[in-house]
């Protein structure tokens, strides 16, 4: 009789998510997968047939889905280390200041707090060919730049933008982690005459590796949804050079209405995203602490 | 699979019931204003009631109600719209596919073809020739799809070739009148002439970029039809040898020796025009306003628009808006019919220039408004959109046609490739999008 009752009681805290879940996310996602096999096209989907895998043939022959693709890796290649190590070492650096602690993180919190599309613009006003990046170039010496004008640049230049954007976010997340170190273990270094690197080395990186993971498989994740910030910019351009897959399926879906193809895209798209967090993971994969824990799991 | 499909339709009429999209059966009495004995019409603009645009609308709407008590009752809904275009067509897009499309909608002019074709929109009733004769004719043009109209727009645009009058009189160069525009040659030695003039000034001779979006092909394509070119076939349904065209591969290689030659900044450079700094800008024709408004300093004029070396007199000029349309569900043509009228005409036509400063689509309502009389400038746009008002390519796949035209221009123009090879392969590219009407 208890037992029913508080499975009642699950099922009424559990019943609204999984209601609203299965209407916005599971079924969505099905379709998407339905979808994926069709040709449905927005504006007339009585006409839609079932076209088995030739939508899945069909991008991987489309030069701009490739495009897109290698855009987007080249997006996440660029973003991980700086993004990952940026975060790091601001963390440390905010650690070791001993006045207007408060000031700086705040300071390098802002930009994750303001919107994208608003720190695109205000990036936009940056690069511009008379913007303060080319005015101070030139101050220097330096011709002036054409930056999210060229195709050359712009892919790095959106990149360099979404790190400076996102990597307070992770940065806070390093902090934390540093504070919860016990500097019980630094005081033993010391009496070993450790030095600053080894203390980082083999103190500071251990203590801080499951973040790490954490950190890595956010920002891969995030980087590879990347969409605003060249939808706002550049939208796309120049030649394509900036055009991301999300943006490309959001284009194929929204504007070509072309609704079959686009989540056959999705679909492609998240299962590269899955696979690469799978692997990442096992990369990362602590073997001691797994052993640990299957120990601990037995004496259980 | 059909029952697949079944099955997906109804979880999305489930998922529609729940978020509440179904179409609603009014009864008189349900909305204020709906009287026992009046038809009911519901109307979708893509707007925020709370901007000018939004004013005018529901201003028409409620005059509209005003002199049809008693027939006609109509019903507004604001949809907003991002600037990518998101929001409202998403809106149109689901009731599609779920039901309770309203009796009239608002569609963006190039997008008529695409609806039409796909039997969203349904041809309006016959009109008598005295009522088309209010429209200007660019406005016709648009709403024509396979020789039936579909929309009437209440509003319209144009492009201006703007230039500034101190420049050109320091330059010694004179303007030509209307009917004779500068050819892209003439233009070209205009621009050579200005550069080092333009240079000392730390700008340039005009104010152009290629940007992404709607804009590229709106300002750009007349510089293909003027030249005999074409961007697609008349019925819309084929693009190769007018895509990949030699009139297309010109046009497109001429802006690529404006860039060349350094006549325009490869990088856009903002307020280039309104601070003294460049001679001429293509822009629309909200320029004159911002001009007026913030630039008071600038002398303003209007040039007419650059054309090929063989013109021939004909219609070229950008044109085109948002329009209303008869959705195929609507049970009412004929009531849905005299909303559009009504939501298009001279009345509405002047509200809507009074409120948010666009221009009408009908002749009285320009003869109306004073500005078009007075002013020079507004006056010479009028003109121009009355006499070569062309509007955008008509053909069910024009989202890709806009985008392709934009990535071609930017790839000829602004990264040297080859225009040849780029025609060509956008031409594919549109195929395979019109492949699903050519099959059929």
């Amino acid at each position: 009789m208890k037992k029913r009752s508080s499975s009642l009681l699950g099922m009424a805290f559990f019943g609204p998510a999984l209601v609203l879940l299965t209407i916005f996310l599971f079924v969505p996602m099905v379709l998407t997968l339905i979808f994926s096999f069709t040709d449905y096209f927005a504006l007339n989907p009585d006409l839609t047939h079932f076209v088995g895998l030739e939508n899945y043939g069909k991008i991987f022959r489309d030069d701009l889905f490739v495009k897109s693709f290698f855009n987007t890796v080249c997006f996440v290649l660029i973003i991980l280390p700086c993004q990952g190590i940026g975060a790091l070492a601001l963390a440390l650096l905010i650690n070791r200041v001993t006045h207007c602690k408060k000031y700086f993180k705040v300071a390098f919190f802002i930009p994750v707090v303001m919107s994208l599309a608003v720190v695109s613009t205000l990036w936009m006003q940056i690069y511009s060919p008379e913007g303060i990046l080319n005015t101070m170039l030139g101050n220097l010496g330096i011709p002036a730049q054409p930056f999210i004008h060229s195709a050359k640049q712009a892919l790095p230049s959106i990149a360099v933008m979404s790190v400076w954007q996102g990597v307070g976010y992770q940065m806070i997340i390093f902090l934390g982690g540093l504070q919860a170190i016990n500097p019980g273990l630094y005081e033993a270094a010391e009496m070993d005459h450790a030095s600053e690197w080894q203390k980082f080395k083999d103190i500071t990186l251990p203590e801080l590796k499951p973040l790490c993971v954490f950190v890595f498989i956010t920002v891969t994740i995030g980087a590879f949804r990347m969409i605003v910030q060249p939808m706002v910019m550049t939208g796309g351009g120049p030649s394509h050079s900036t055009y991301t897959m999300v943006y490309n399926i959001y284009e194929t879906g929204t504007v070509n209405w072309e609704i079959g193809l686009a989540s056959t895209m999705a679909i492609v798209f998240a299962i590269f995203v899955m696979v690469l967090t799978v692997i990442q993971s096992i990369l990362t994969r602590d073997k001691e602490e797994g052993k640990h824990v299957n120990k601990k799991a037995k004496g259980n | 699979m059909k029952k697949g499909f079944a099955a997906v339709a109804f979880m999305l009429l489930a998922a529609g019931c729940l978020a509440g999209c179904q179409k609603k059966q009014v009864k008189p009495g349900d909305v204020e204003g709906f009287d026992p004995g009046e038809q009911y019409l519901s109307l979708w603009v893509h707007s925020i009631e709370d901007t000018e645009e939004g004013q005018a609308y529901r201003q028409s709407v409620d005059r509209f109600n005003e002199v049809y008590n008693g027939t006609y009752f109509a019903d507004i809904e604001f949809v907003p719209r991002n600037d990518s275009g998101g929001g409202y067509s998403d809106k149109v897009n689901a009731s599609v596919m779920a039901g309770g499309l309203p009796d009239v909608l608002t569609v963006d002019g190039p997008n008529v073809a695409a609806y039409a074709a796909n039997g969203i929109i349904q041809p309006l009733a016959e009109l008598t020739n005295e009522e088309r004769g209010v429209y200007l004719e660019s406005i016709l043009e648009q709403g024509t799809y396979q020789g039936q109209l579909y929309a009437l727009g209440v509003m319209e645009s144009s492009v201006g070739m703007y230039y500034n009058k101190d420049i050109l009189e320091e330059a010694g160069i004179e303007v030509p009148e209307a009917g004779h525009p500068w050819t892209w040659r003439e233009f070209t030695d205009i621009l050579e002439r200005l550069k080092p003039l333009m240079e000392a000034k730390g700008g340039y001779p005009l104010d152009m970029t290629f940007p992404v979006g709607e804009a590229s092909i709106y300002y750009y394509a007349p510089f293909v039809w003027s030249g005999g070119g074409d961007l697609v076939s008349e019925d819309g349904l084929s693009v190769d040898g007018y895509f990949n065209s030699s009139q297309m591969a010109e046009a497109m290689e001429f802006f690529r020796g404006v860039v060349e030659k350094g006549y325009m900044s490869e990088a856009p450079i903002e307020h280039l025009f309104e601070s003294g700094r460049a001679a001429f800008k293509i822009d629309g024709a909200w320029e004159v306003n911002t001009v007026y408004q913030n630039y008071p300093d600038i002398r303003l004029g209007v040039a007419p628009y650059v054309v090929g070396e063989s013109w021939d007199g004909g219609r070229y000029t950008p044109t085109g808006s948002w329009a209303y349309a008869a959705s195929s569900d609507s049970e009412n043509l004929k009531g849905a019919t005299e909303l559009v009228k009504w939501m298009s005409g001279v009345e509405s036509g002047v509200r809507i220039w009074e409120l948010s400063k666009t221009f009408p689509s009908t002749y009285e309502a320009f003869e109306q408004i004073d500005v078009f009389q007075t002013d020079e400038n507004y006056r010479f746009l009028y003109e121009q959109l009355k006499e070569y008002g062309h509007p955008r390519p008509k053909t069910p796949v024009y989202p890709q046609v806009s985008t392709s035209f934009q990535q071609a221009l930017e790839s000829v123009a602004l990264s040297g490739q080859d225009t040849q090879q780029v025609l060509d392969k956008s031409v594919e590219r549109i195929n395979a999008k019109l492949e699903r009407y050519t099959r059929k």
